[in-house]
This record gives structure tokens, sequence and C-alpha cells, in this order.
């Protein structure tokens, strides 16, 4: 079990016209991963997803919160008695092209981690290369032809299941999947999602989804957890299902309205949500973040900033004082 | 050139492109028949090495090499065959009656140049006098999509987004007057919203200016939401072509069941959707006779291995496979129906 509370991250930038500033990438984030859980960050440029990711995975300090993981406090452990806790949080990267290095055969790659664990859990350097195909086999690749090969020898979608048999090496809790399939022919990405929600059930491994595309969010399994992330702050929190089928938040609803309608297949949902204006750097931070954008805000929209919480009526958590189910997704022709 | 004009069609005809290879030359393009109607927008959806991108390359007779157009036509009217043209004629025509939105646009500008200086390169380029009148329908054009037009021509492409860059790279396509849009990957690496934006300015302008537009993409997505008609290639081939509405409501082709199987929805049983076994092919691994989808295809048969499906047109839709030719059997999304 992984949970963090109020992670704050704050990019200070320098130079440029404007001098130094300051720019929060996350806003006092509250979360938490289960073994064997799924749990989704959504969100576009900016939103600060892949900050959280890589904070999850140890690659990336914050400046304020908690990050527990099996009960212990990150913050009360040196760095270096952190790290075999971070460990067990494996990235899975999005480019399956440049995550393998060119000069070592799938063999040699996942050679060397694979020692470190035998002498971390005392086994013999005999059990690394049954291991190594093991773990190939489980990700849906042919260990035979797959081992003696180089990365450039192998397609995109065989490089990313070797990315994941790496990741798996470590025996980790959570794979966080950074935008795992956006570099994957179409035809394929299923199958990677498959293989996610697969090592889930299989290895009750926690995947935390990282993407822009909600859609996806719901293939690593139908009992996920889906976090909207705007500008640093979740917007709207809960069962992917329920946040799919009835958003409440208006960026949520923007989202969703984005997705590309399959005219022939599907009709647009009646009342999709198109945001006043696109996204700009340097908004500013006064009351709710997504206002000037939102067509549905108020004055007080422009001075209050709603935190996220719950109310009886809706399911799920958000930030916003004006929130209403709308029918925004696509509908199947024929329903 | 106005406005006014009206759009122009494209007659591609048996068009084949090969690449130098240690193998010998390979087709990335074979024997391609593809009409893009005047004033229409043509979606060509494929993944990597199905020749996409090559065959929109040959629109402007730019193929590089190890590339080489061995056979066939690209016929514009007013222009006539593109692959006839040579030097001065060709690169006047690239621009002028051909516009071209390169795939990831932020790379394809110069990074040592404001916005405006590369537009008065282009201007300079191709012998426009009226300079002036060039940045003042720039602006215009930067204003129809949204954008602060002086603000950008002052800018260097770094300090702009994504779809900012996007959107400059459709007005450098577009300034010229060109009447024939080639997009290549428009909404590749943008954000959700960014895209539907992009999508809806590219059928905005394409309808103000009566262009003539190809958008070449991997998702389906992006062209169901703004193509008239969609192509679906595959290692070389365009396997099947028609209506959108009517391509993606009853797909004929097994590629094409595929692959609007394998989209991710926001809707419908998550069991019924499933990836395509096996990969896409790459030019060493295209079977040299009979079909090249027939590895991945369930509905293969004896003919498949030896004969290549010719492409048949019925009811304004054209599909290349042995199996839909034989019986049109119409199998649907299945949580669609």
């Amino acid at each position: 079990m992984i949970t963090g509370t109020g992670i704050t991250k704050v990019f200070k930038q320098r130079g440029g016209v404007l001098g130094a500033r300051e720019v929060p990438a996350l806003r006092g984030v509250d979360f938490a991963i289960a073994k064997g859980g799924a749990v989704s960050f959504i969100g576009e440029s900016g939103s600060g997803k892949t900050t959280l990711g890589r904070i999850i995975a140890g690659l990336e300090s914050h400046d304020a919160g908690e990050i527990v993981i099996d009960d212990v406090p990150m913050s009360s452990l040196s760095h270096r008695r952190r790290q075999p806790y971070f460990r067990r949080v494996q990235l899975i990267h999005q480019d399956p092209y440049s995550a393998l290095n060119p000069t070592r055969t799938i063999h040699q790659t996942l050679e060397a981690p694979l020692k470190l664990r035998a002498k971390q859990t005392g086994r013999p350097r005999s059990w690394v290369d049954g291991r190594a195909a093991e773990l190939l086999a489980m990700v849906g690749i042919d260990p035979g032809y797959v081992l003696p090969r180089y990365p450039h020898q192998l397609s995109g979608g065989m490089r990313q299941r070797v990315v994941i048999a790496r990741a798996l090496t470590m025996d980790p809790e959570v794979l966080v999947a950074d935008e795992a399939v956006s570099m994957i022919d179409v035809s394929l990405r299923l199958g990677i999602l498959a293989l996610l929600k697969d090592l889930r059930e299989r290895l009750n491994v926690g995947v935390l989804f990282i993407t822009h595309d909600i859609a996806t969010a719901r293939y690593i399994g139908d009992d996920g957890e889906l976090y909207v992330l705007y500008r640093g702050q979740v917007v709207e929190r809960g069962a992917t299902e329920k946040i799919i089928a009835d958003p409440v938040h208006p960026y949520t609803q923007s989202l969703l309205s984005a997705i590309p309608v399959l005219h022939g297949l599907e009709r647009p949902g009646a009342e999709r949500v198109v945001p006043k204006e696109m996204q700009r750097e340097g908004e500013p931070d006064a009351g709710c973040l997504f206002a000037r954008r939102c067509p549905f805000s108020t004055e007080r929209c422009a001075n209050e900033m709603p935190v996220l919480a719950r109310d009886q009526d809706i399911e799920q958590e958000y930030a916003c004082f004006h929130p209403r189910r709308r029918s925004v997704i696509p509908v199947g022709v024929g329903e | 050139m106005s406005n006014e004009t009206a759009a122009p069609g494209v007659r591609i005809r048996d068009l084949t492109v090969v690449y130098k290879t240690p193998a010998g030359e390979l087709p990335a393009v074979r024997g391609v028949d593809l009409t893009l109607a005047p004033g229409t927008i043509t979606g060509v959806v494929g993944e990597s090495g199905s020749g996409k991108s090559t065959l929109a390359l040959s629109l402007l007779n730019a193929v590089q090499p190890p590339g080489r157009i061995a056979a066939g036509s690209v016929e514009i009217d007013g222009l006539g065959d593109v692959l006839t043209l040579r030097g001065e004629d060709l690169r006047r025509a690239r621009g002028r009656q051909v516009g071209y939105v390169f795939q990831a646009a932020q790379n394809s500008l110069n990074p040592l140049k404001t916005i405006g200086k590369q537009l008065l390169d282009l201007g300079r380029s191709h012998e426009v006098e009226d300079l002036r009148g060039l940045v003042r329908d720039a602006k215009d054009l930067l204003a129809r999509m949204g954008m602060d037009g002086a603000r950008v021509l002052d800018s260097y492409q770094h300090e702009l987004s994504g779809g900012m860059r996007q959107r400059v790279g459709i007005m450098l396509a577009l300034v010229l007057n060109a009447k024939v849009v080639v997009l290549d990957e428009p909404t590749t690496a943008l954000d959700m919203i960014t895209q539907a934006t992009i999508l809806r300015i590219i059928r905005e302008v394409h309808e103000e200016r009566a262009l003539t537009t190809l958008v070449i993409t991997h998702d389906v997505g992006a062209v169901a939401e703004v193509a008239d008609s969609l192509a679906v290639m595959y290692g070389g081939r365009v396997v099947e072509h028609g209506p959108v509405t009517e391509v993606l409501g009853e797909a004929r082709h097994p590629y094409t069941q595929g692959l609007i199987r394998a989209i991710p929805r926001l809707t419908g049983d998550l069991s019924l959707a499933r990836a395509l076994p096996g990969r896409p092919p790459t030019l060493g691994t295209l079977p040299t006779q009979g079909c090249v989808f027939r590895e991945r295809c369930e509905r293969r048969m004896e003919v498949c291995e030896t004969d290549e499906p010719m492409a048949v047109n019925r009811d304004g839709r054209t599909v290349a496979c042995h199996a839909a030719d034989r019986h049109l059997t119409l199998i649907k999304r299945k949580e669609f129906v």
C-alpha cells in the first residue's frame, strides 16, 4: 500500500523576461494505491500527473507532504534507507524505443537486475536465467526468440513488453505506467493494456496508469479508481466507470467531450462541454483554477478555490461549486 | 488565385513507391488508386509501415532516396500530373498549389528565426510581391484559429505550445492560398482538448476556403471526427475506402473491423474489445504474393495465400478482400448493435 498526503511540488523557473517565477506543479494531492489496485491519473500536459508519478516512483523530490509505503513514512528515513522501499515501485517508460539500452541483448538487460534480486533474496545464480525466461513468458513473448536479440530487432509492442518484464524483475508492488501505450501501434494497444490488467490479477501488483486518454483507463480494470488532475489539483476522484458515466466537474466533462466520436457507430453526447478558452501559461491562481475556461463559472469561482470533497447525492469526490451531471460521452448508434 | 476558386480534385492512379534495401527494391506503396473528391476531407488511416506517409509525400512528388516513385500518376486539377513536374515547376507547386503540414509541426519550424521571419522567407521564395499582404493574410488566418497574429509572428517556436505550433504549421501551409492541403498526423502528441480544437479548426478552415484536404493519421478517432471519407491502408495498399460513417458503421475489410474493435472506447463491453493478433508488417516482412493481411486475418482462405485481392468498387465503397468479396457479410461491433 502506498499513500500520499498533501503532496506539493513547486518548479522554480529562472531567467525569462519576468525573472524568476514559481510554477506550482502539485498543490497538496492525496492518493492511495492498494496492492493489486488500479489507479489512473488523467490530465493534460501541465496537470502534474507525470510529476506525481515520478515522485511516487522515488525519482523526484517533493516540497511538502508525506509518502507512506507499507506504513513507513518516507520522511523518517535517510535517502539511502528509502531506496529499498521505492524499488517496490517500478516505472514503465512511455517510449519503448529509448527505454532499453541498444547495445545490450534482452538477456543482458534482464540479467543485471535479476542478479541483484538473487543476491537480495539469497537465491542461487542459476535462478537468474530461468526467471528471465519466466518473466518474458509472463508478458506474452517467446523467451527463445527474444532473449538473444537486441532492442532494434524487436517491434514497438515487443519492446514495451520487455520494458514491463524488466520492471517485474524487482518484484514490485506497484507498476507506474506513464502513457505506456501512446507510442504503440493502435492495433496492439489493447494487448498491452490487457497485459497490465492480467498482471494485476496474477501477481497482485498495483498499477498506476498515467494518461491523457480516459478511454484507455477503463481497460486496466473495471474496479479502478480515477483521479482527474488540472494544474496540480485533483478536481474529481472516484470509481473509473462512475466518473466516465456520470462526470460532474466541467473539466472532466471537457476532457470526455474532446474524445473523438466514431461517426457511424456513435453519435455525440447531447451536452458536450467545450472550454471557453485554450490553456495559457502563467494563469492566475486566484479562485477555481479552471474558472477562466469554464463555461459555467460564476463570480464565486473567480474568487474562491473549491476543495475536493464529497456530498451526499454524488458518489465521487469533486472540487467544484456548481457540480452537475451532463451527458457528454458518445452514445452508440442504436442504443 | 482567390478564395472563390472551386476546390480541385486529386486522382492518384496505380501509384507504386519502392525503397532500396539490401534485399532489393521493396514496395512501400503498391498499386494505390485513390480519388480525393473536390472540396472533401479524406482521411488515410494506417499503422506504422502502412505506407501512409509515403503516399502523402507522393502528392508533393517529394519521396526522398532511397525511396523512388516507380509507377503511377497523381493528377491535380489545374496542375496536371505532379509526378512529371521537375525543378522550378515542382518547387513552385509546393506551397502554391499543395500545402503540406508536416508531422510534428514543432520540428519543422526553424528554431533560430521568428515565425514572421519564416513567413517572409516563404513569401520571397515564392516570389510574392505584396509581402505586407502576405503578413496580413497570415495574421487573419492566425486570428481565425484563435491566436494573436502579431504576437505569434514575433515569437520563436520555443515560445509557443504544441497546439500553437500546430496552428502555425497550418497557417504556413495555407497562406499562399494552396487549394490542396495535406496534413500528416496533425494531432499526434497534442492533449485531448487541444486535439479537439485543432480538428474543429481544420474542418472550419477547410470549408471556408473550399479546400481539398488529405489527413494522414494512425488515429481512427481523429479521422472519424473530421473526414468525409476514410481510406484504410495496410502493407502499402488501400484495403478499404468509402464514406467515413459507412466504413466505421459497417466495415467490410477484416483489418478495418479488427482496427475498430481495437480502439479503447468510453462505452461498451470491455470483453468484446481486443487487440489484433500479430503485428504490422515491415518492408522486409511483407509477403511477396497473396494478401498482405492474411497472417493476422481471422477469415483467411486458401486463395489468400496465392492471389492478391483486387480492389472492388461497390455502392461507392472500395474493398480489397477475397472474403468480403465472396459473401458480403457485414460484421458490426456487437456492443454497438
